[in-house]
């Protein structure tokens, strides 16, 4: 029994003080971690790759007019997956190592929305010749005039608050 | 506003009654690693409680299925006045990928009126502590929406509508 | 004996009955029989052949037959076979015999299925709702393809599950809403008689918090349904992202047993213990838990050679005071006082009811997927089954202890053996639909059980997941019976009891939902006063 007993009390005191100081000094993660997708609008052709294979389904694509297209991406919903970031032929995605990013202003703070330019073909008017990635964005559950946000039909009345 | 009411309302130690509302268990297991050696919430004067009677703080994680609904809307009578809820996780704070699932109603905002939010599937142990200093005023948040333009001086768009925001 | 064997020994026995069957490979079974002898057979299976039952799932395949399909499966461990038992049901008159009374393990899976798809098991011994919400519609089968995806039934108040009366004499502990030590929902009604307990009565739904197991499972299942050889490199690479969740998840499940029998010098020794994997999963993968590293076809991440020894340092170290750990507990009294004698689940009835996993290895029963059917680099590795006899709480601790052990091992053999190459299969077109396989993987908790029957533009038609604990809960209520009050949360605990996994990312199906977990009792039974007057 003490046998033991002292055992365990070598084993808890042996390493000493562990916690880390953070909030106060950094601790960032190291590898490649997987956090904010930092979209790179520069880089982005608008093709909607990352829209078709997002299991969150979060980024709504929209043609705004004949030479915009623009992505809204709800990041509030984000799994920090990759996904996108793996498929972008372009690599305009990088998952960044930012991971802090807790708000008390709501989750529009997780919005993130960007309008690409879309050099529409002098003939036929369209960018691409299909099957595109884009045709994949009308499978069901992938269409943009589809995508919801959490909780917009639920059924149940909220709490109120005072 | 209600911010500074907030802080002031809670001086000192944060109680904190954690529950579940349908998590897969990953932010739960986080929230556990808050307060272990490494981390070490109990700096701030955390403290889970097992009663939400005795509890400040209303820590959600999960998207919220139907059959908690009633127990969350009386579990959130239960917390004292003044109270705060803090959404962890993507689920919590946005439905994650089960937002139209039939048995998910949404995130915990769709319920409960949410304080805090804090992203990440799940969110690292020091991103909870981030949140934990930004409810207790030690840290400013460091995130805010992006809008995006490849042609800058394009003439005055539509606003995006976003349904449901 | 190999499937086609075992196939043309069902075939034997039942002639006519017996519709057809295939095999895939020499270790999974297909048999479709008529509905009439869907018990003969399930009880031929159980009793003569020696196979445990794993889950029952029900698909919806009107558009394609007409037909519910219903579909049993079981397990073969010693000749390393998996069978489903298919058997097709009208769709104007959903009945179906319930095999629950010759099968005990089947009670929950076939109440599952009537509220999934509405295919009513007849005979049922206890036929009440089990996974969907209260006030879910009685008409409403989410996982019919008529049922829209994410549909939301208005809501109806005030409605409260059946629950079973207590026996005579006994009064109720509730044990809920949130398991109270684990802040989980889970909610037992514990009938006790004085400070023993005499039964029980249980609503809840767990899955893995092992997030990878359940992703490797499923990819496992379609590369099998469609033909896709995997590379070697990547099944050495999933083997020891398997082995460090198995490690990471037995230190976490020592630190909440510790927790829960008041002694938590351990949660914080173990957790601290841990916490040094848990980044090491974070260089690997990009995430403490959710690694999100599977894909059809491979892996999305490669183990660099240079991170080798970081992986070695770390789990060596993890190992060293592990041992110093497993020293010290056997002298410790205050631990095995707790431990030693309570909460015993016999063989007999672990087998019954379907344990899997440490809890079935604590009651002496040797299965092991790893082992069994093999999978991934398991089949080139030596894993040594842990197995304990005396059926208590202490045997289920000592063998998560000894796997913890073992796994450090596995994962350094498997660095040594890991051969140079690809990480993902070309695939080039889209998956053939209509086929179907099967999948385990052994999990920290048990044995996790995947089915998937592909359908057209690379989507699953039907997608069945049995976790652990799914299967460990139904032992609960037995285990139970004869023990003290404050033993029962060590003894609910020791089977490691855990949510739905966090990684099912690249399906969202309407199965999802399934892994949801209810807990809505709980406040009615605890604060039934009503709060507004």
């Amino acid at each position: 029994m003490i046998a033991s007993k002292l055992k365990e009390a070598i084993l808890s005191l042996r390493p000493g003080r562990v916690t880390l100081k953070y909030p106060f000094e950094p601790h960032d993660p190291e590898g490649d971690f997987r956090g904010y997708p930092e979209l790179d609008t520069d880089k982005c052709i608008g093709c909607g790759g990352c829209a078709a294979v997002c299991p969150a389904r979060l980024i709504m694509i929209q043609d705004i007019d004949q030479n915009t297209r623009r992505l809204v991406r709800l990041l509030e919903r984000c799994i920090f997956c990759g996904r996108c970031a793996d498929v972008c032929p372009e690599d305009a995605i990088t998952m960044t190592k930012r991971f802090e990013l807790s708000t008390d202003s709501g989750r529009e703070d997780m919005v993130a929305e960007c309008e690409v330019f879309m050099a529409t073909c002098q003939r036929c008017t369209r960018c691409y010749e299909p099957p595109t990635p884009l045709d994949r964005i009308m499978e069901p559950g992938f269409r943009d005039d589809e995508i919801k946000r959490g909780g917009q039909d639920s059924p149940y009345e909220p709490v109120k608050s005072e | 506003m209600f911010k500074e009411l907030c802080q002031k309302s809670f001086p000192k130690s944060l109680w904190v009654y954690h529950c579940n509302v349908g998590a897969c268990n990953g932010c739960d297991i986080e929230v556990i690693d808050v307060l272990t050696p490494y981390y070490d919430a109990e700096r701030f004067g955390i403290k889970l409680v097992a009663s939400p009677r005795h509890a400040d703080v209303l820590l959600v994680c999960g998207p919220v299925t139907r059959q908690v609904v009633p127990a969350l809307k009386r579990l959130y009578d239960a917390v004292p006045d003044p109270k705060l809820v803090i959404a962890i996780g993507s689920c919590a704070v946005g439905g994650g990928i089960w937002f139209d699932s039939y048995n998910i109603v949404g995130g915990a905002d769709t319920i409960l009126p949410v304080d805090y939010y804090i992203p990440g599937c799940p969110p690292r142990p020091e991103a909870i502590l981030h949140g934990i200093a930004v409810a207790l005023g030690l840290a400013e948040k460091e995130i805010e929406s992006v809008h995006l333009k490849q042609l800058p001086d394009r003439p005055e768009s539509v606003p995006v509508e976003v349904e449901g925001s | 004996m190999n499937a086609q064997q075992l196939g043309e020994n069902v075939k034997q026995k039942f002639g006519a009955k017996v519709i057809d069957f295939e095999t895939l490979g020499s270790d999974q079974l297909y048999v479709t029989i008529s509905p009439d002898s869907l018990v003969e057979v399930a009880e031929y299976l159980y009793r003569n052949e020696g196979c445990r039952y794993v889950i029952n799932g029900g698909t919806d395949r009107r558009q394609q037959r007409d037909a519910f399909l219903i579909t049993h499966f079981f397990a073969q461990d010693e000749e390393k076979i998996y069978v489903a038992i298919h058997t097709e049901v009208e769709p104007d008159n959903p009945q179906v015999d319930s095999i629950t009374p010759v099968v005990p393990a089947a009670n929950w899976s076939e109440r599952e299925t009537y509220d999934m798809i509405g295919v009513v098991p007849v005979g049922h011994p206890d036929p009440r709702r089990l996974v969907l919400a209260d006030d879910w519609p009685e008409d409403l089968f989410p996982l019919r393809y008529d049922v829209e995806h994410g549909v939301k039934p208005p809501p109806v108040e005030g409605l409260a599950p059946e629950r079973l009366e207590p026996p005579e004499g006994a009064s109720v502990v509730p044990i809920g809403p949130y398991f109270p030590v684990l802040e989980e929902p889970a909610y037992f009604r514990v009938f006790v008689e004085g400070e023993t307990v005499v039964g029980a009565d249980y609503r809840g739904f767990y899955c893995g918090i092992c997030g990878y197991v359940h992703s490797c499972s499923y990819c496992q299942a379609v590369e099998r349904a469609a033909g896709i050889e995997v590379p070697e490199r990547a099944e050495y690479i999933r083997t020891i992202m398997l082995e460090l969740e198995r490690l990471e998840s037995h230190m976490l499940w020592l630190g909440i047993a510790g927790h829960i029998i008041g002694f938590d010098t351990v949660l914080m020794q173990t957790w601290r213990m841990r916490e040094p994997l848990m980044w090491l999963c974070e260089r690997i993968s990009g995430n403490r838990k959710t690694y999100g590293m599977n894909l059809v076809g491979g892996v999305r991440r490669d183990i660099k050679p240079e991170m080798y020894d970081d992986v070695r340092n770390v789990i060596d170290k993890i190992g060293e005071e592990w041992a110093e750990l497993a020293g010290a507990i056997p002298g410790d009294t205050t631990l095995i006082t707790r431990l030693q004698g309570t909460g015993i689940l016999t063989t007999e009835t672990a087998r019954e009811l379907g344990a899997a996993g440490p809890t079935a290895r604590g009651s002496g029963l040797a299965i092991d997927v790893r082992v069994d059917h093999p999978y991934a680099a398991y089949d080139r590795l030596e894993v040594t089954k842990c197995v304990h006899d005396s059926c208590d709480n202490l045997a289920r601790v000592l063998v998560r202890i000894e796997e913890t052990l073992d796994s450090i091992k596995i994962i350094h053999q498997a660095l040594d053996e890991m051969p140079d190459g690809p990480i993902m299969a070309e695939i080039d077109e889209e998956l053939p639909a209509g086929r179907q396989a099967m999948s385990a993987v052994e999990a920290p908790r048990g044995e996790v059980f995947h089915w998937v029957l592909t359908g057209t533009e690379n989507r699953p038609e039907r997608w069945r997941v049995r976790a652990p604990t799914y299967a460990n809960l139904q032992n609960v209520p037995p285990m139970l019976e004869g023990n003290a009050l404050a033993d029962v949360p060590i003894s609910i605990g020791s089977y490691d009891p855990c949510f739905s996994c966090t990684e099912r990312m690249e399906v969202v199906d309407v199965n999802s939902g399934q892994v949801r977990v209810y807990t809505e009792e709980e406040f009615r039974a605890e604060y039934d006063q009503p709060r507004d007057e």
